[in-house]
């Protein structure tokens, strides 16, 4: 008797519980407050992620000149390509501040490689203030270099 | 508390049909209030299968063998650890748990999207739910019903079978289980993603870490379960090629293959339809998993019973599941197009889409292996089972390739990549490839597949090893970090990139683990107490193994009560190269209410090694304790465990949450104007 009282007490709370919303009017949100999720952003997200990731491939010797001037102009095209007025005017925050810090870091690996750490010849990264390549001895420019 | 399981479950039945329609409706027509109504039903049906797993469990502590799913299980000498496995002992049990993980995945999606992806969320619900009302109506109606009683009450229950009393079968279900549940969220999203019509990147956002998890369960599922049969089954493998092993191995290729060409789709925007199917047949073959596991309809180490009517109903689901993701597909396809076309076969994008079809043809080599008996059958009228050498004959070549490109995928450039690319970065790996074959051959090594695999290993190794090494030394350089910090930050900016690695670090150890196992030794021996037996590993280690004496278990109650199981216990002293390394214990044991013997095997375990010392049979006639042992080593097994560790933790590291963006102090922060990416170059 116990048990059936607590079934149809568990089967009444359910039924309250359930039908509420339709009862009272009360709705959860179709949509997005404000929609976190811009195709265009997430796309260059991507397309910096990948920027950045070019950016230590190269730092670290795996691509050579040509292939990364390559990679770079193409993936540098795709990112602006989905530079859409939202990202040029503010748009989310967390989806831009996300794409600023890639390209923040992407800023900071170019610096490193345009002040001549990297080795033209050899794709070795010296360390800041070195003249000359730690592995194969050439020259480091002091501009341009791999970059 | 059992009746209250009972009553909990039919109740569970409408509530979810209610949730399941309103849901779909509520998105269709904008009826919000329907929307929060069919999600308040997700976390009811939650709720109520709590209820009806605590009601199963109570009818097992209880030893309430008036209900059948007791009786076949269980008996008043289990142990009460395994009185709570019961759950998931047998086929009802099992369906009941696999519902509740999945109602309990259904309640997390919901509750973690209550304010955001509210567009997809009505059809996210409907379609759990309505895979939930599935579930439910076949526990209810298909003679899977946990609470069916018998029409007496017997003094005791049948036990459960003695393969299954082992720590590893209360872990290894669970786990493989949540693997299968969790996946039916993606499924679920991308349902919502062709129903709504929203086909860009956003389902594949919002699901991505939804799959790895399921994918990092799936995993650790598989290796717990290759745990269970290295110990339990006693004859010194882990992998058996059982149906139900392939049946799990199915879902976890098809994960795998999707967790790489999603890749794909994100940075080239290809492989959208692909993507989406891959989807769609991994969750059904989690089905696929799930209603073969005990279904009796294959015959497998696992098939402790048999009822093929559920087989057929889920056949039958599953067809009408898999109809209904091609229509969607199909009906979609102007929006799945592709944005951009492979160009080069040199390049990244085409090594993931050659593992993915790898991947797949493996996939398949298992799943025909599997079906080939019920083929067979439809079609001569006679079962041929396929054994371990068809699976081993295609499944290890295909592997090897798709270990090579473990190695060659991570480091070859997106789009195209040159011979100089190439060159660049494949000497110093090959090199130590070359360098392992050539050692492994001076060493007397032979085996071809053995060798291939472990050139293969040293060169997928060397690359992993390389990535880091330099990438942690480049960020080193350039954000003036040390060593340690630079390694630290380098993971956590690309956590999905550098946890890939070590899953890859962790494959590798796994791979050469298996290739040991052409290396193992094995001695059969009848020994009396104090006679010794001598083995040889590949390693060169010589192992001397001393029978010290024989233990018999006694009753543990009363003289008339019936036990559990009775125990011979042998004890072994083990010495290694002459050095007292420790003692075994292997057992025989016979389990009376079930009339079914088992073998504990006795395990030394070492970096290298592992010695496996089987109890073949006990002379219980002759009183001179004599046993018959098979005493094997098994080179690299202990990797096998190592890299399935090394695999969960890069899993987790993918897994990992990014630290929290701080939104609001981020929108109030001065805007830096954004760097036109390339422009500074």
């Amino acid at each position: 008797m116990t048990v059936l009282l607590g079934g149809i007490l568990l089967a009444a709370g359910v039924m309250l519980y359930v039908l509420e919303p339709v009862f009272s009017g009360r709705g959860a949100p179709l949509y997005d407050g404000v929609d976190d999720f811009d195709e265009g952003a997430a796309r260059r997200r991507v397309a910096l992620t990948a920027l950045r990731d070019l950016e230590y491939d190269r730092a670290t010797g795996k691509l050579d000149g040509d292939d990364y001037e390559m990679l770079k102009t193409e993936l540098s095209r795709e990112a602006l390509q989905h530079m859409g007025p939202r990202q040029r005017g503010g748009g989310d925050p967390v989806t831009e501040r996300a794409s600023r810090e890639l390209e923040e870091e992407i800023e900071q690996i170019r610096r490193a490689l345009r002040e001549g750490l990297q080795c033209g010849d050899c794709g070795h990264l010296n360390a800041f203030g070195a003249r000359y390549c730690g592995r194969c001895g050439e020259a480091l420019e002091r501009d341009g270099g791999a970059s | 508390m059992t009746i209250l399981g009972e009553i909990a479950l039919w109740i569970a039945l409408p509530v979810a049909l209610w949730g399941a329609v309103v849901s779909f409706v509520g998105g269709r027509t904008g009826r919000s209030d329907l929307v929060l109504s069919g999600e308040r039903t997700v976390h009811v049906v939650t709720l109520l299968l709590i209820v009806t797993s605590l009601g199963i469990i109570a009818a097992f502590v209880g030893n309430r063998y008036e209900y059948l799913y007791v009786a076949n299980y269980s008996n008043r000498e289990l142990d009460t650890y395994f009185k709570v496995a019961g759950l998931w002992a047998g086929q009802r049990g099992s369906l009941v748990f696999w519902t509740l993980l999945l109602s309990v995945f259904a309640s997390i999606a919901v509750f973690r999207n209550r304010r955001r992806n509210r567009e997809f969320m009505p059809y996210v619900g409907g379609t759990l739910l309505g895979l939930l009302s599935f579930l439910v109506i076949v526990l209810l109606f298909a003679d899977v019903n946990p609470f069916e009683r018998m029409g007496f009450t017997p003094a005791n229950g049948r036990g459960l079978n003695p393969q299954l009393q082992n720590y590893w079968m209360t872990i290894h279900p669970p786990t493989l289980y949540l693997g299968f549940t969790s996946f039916a969220v993606p499924f679920a999203f991308a349902v919502s993603a062709l129903l709504t019509g929203r086909l860009d990147s956003r389902w594949i956002a919002v699901t991505r870490r939804w799959i790895l998890l399921s994918w990092f369960f799936l995993t650790i599922g598989i290796i717990f379960g290759m745990r269970w049969a290295y110990e339990e089954l006693g004859w010194g493998g882990y992998w058996f090629w059982d149906p139900v092993e392939n049946a799990s191995l199915l879902p976890w290729l098809t994960a795998t293959a999707f967790l790489h060409s999603i890749q794909i789709q994100e940075n080239r925007g290809m492989l959208k339809v692909w993507n989406m199917g891959l989807v769609v047949t991994t969750f059904l073959l989690t089905l696929f998993a799930t209603f073969l596991t005990r279904s009796g309809l294959i015959e497998s180490v696992h098939s402790f019973a048999q009822n093929l009517t559920i087989a057929y109903i889920f056949l039958g689901f599953m067809g009408g599941l898999a109809a209904f993701s091609i229509l969607l597909i199909v009906h979609r396809l102007p929006s799945l197009r592709p944005e951009n076309r492979i160009q080069s076969f040199l390049s990244r994008e085409s090594a993931f889409l050659f593992n993915n079809l790898l991947l797949l043809g493996i996939a398949f080599a298992v799943a025909w292996g599997t079906l080939f008996p019920l083929i067979t059958e439809g079609l001569f009228g006679q079962k041929i089972n396929v054994g371990p050498p068809f699976y081993n004959r295609v499944n290890i070549p295909i592997g090897l390739i798709l270990l090579t490109l473990m190695g060659i995928g991570p480091v070859i450039a997106w789009r195209r990549a040159s011979p100089r690319n190439l060159r660049r970065n494949f000497t110093l790996p090959l090199a130590a490839s070359a360098l392992m074959l050539a050692a492994l051959l001076l060493t007397g090594v032979r085996h071809t597949m053995a060798l291939a695999t472990f050139a293969i290993a040293a060169f997928v190794m060397t690359i992993v090893v390389t990535e880091f090494w330099k990438g942690t030394k480049a960020r080193a350089r350039i954000a003036g970090e040390g060593a340690m910090r630079a390694f630290a930050s380098l993971v956590k900016r690309n956590r999905r990139r550098w946890g890939g690695y070590v899953v890859h670090a962790g494959v590798v150890v796994v791979f050469t683990g298996l290739a040991g196992a052409a290396f193992d030794t094995a001695v059969v021996q009848e020994l009396a107490p104090g006679e010794a037996v001598t083995v040889r590993s590949a390693f060169g280690n010589e192992y001397r193994l001393v029978y010290e004496s024989l233990s018999h278990s006694r009753p543990r109650v009363a003289e008339d009560a019936r036990e559990n199981d009775w125990r011979w216990t042998a004890l072994m002293t083990v010495y290694r190269n002459g050095e007292r390394t420790g003692i075994v214990r292997p057992e025989r044991r016979f389990y009376p209410v079930m009339d079914q013997a088992s073998t504990e095997v006795g395990i030394v375990s070492a970096a290298l090694e592992d010695l496996y010392v089987i109890p073949r049979d006990v002379d219980l006639d002759s009183g001179a304790d004599r046993v018959i042992f098979e005493v094997k080593t098994l080179p690299l097994v202990p990797w096998i465990w190592s890299g399935g560790l090394l695999v969960a933790i890069g899993a987790l590291v993918g897994l990992w949450p990014p630290p929290p963006m701080r939104a609001h102090a981020a929108q109030h922060r001065a805007v830096p104007g954004p760097l036109p990416a390339g422009a500074s170059g």
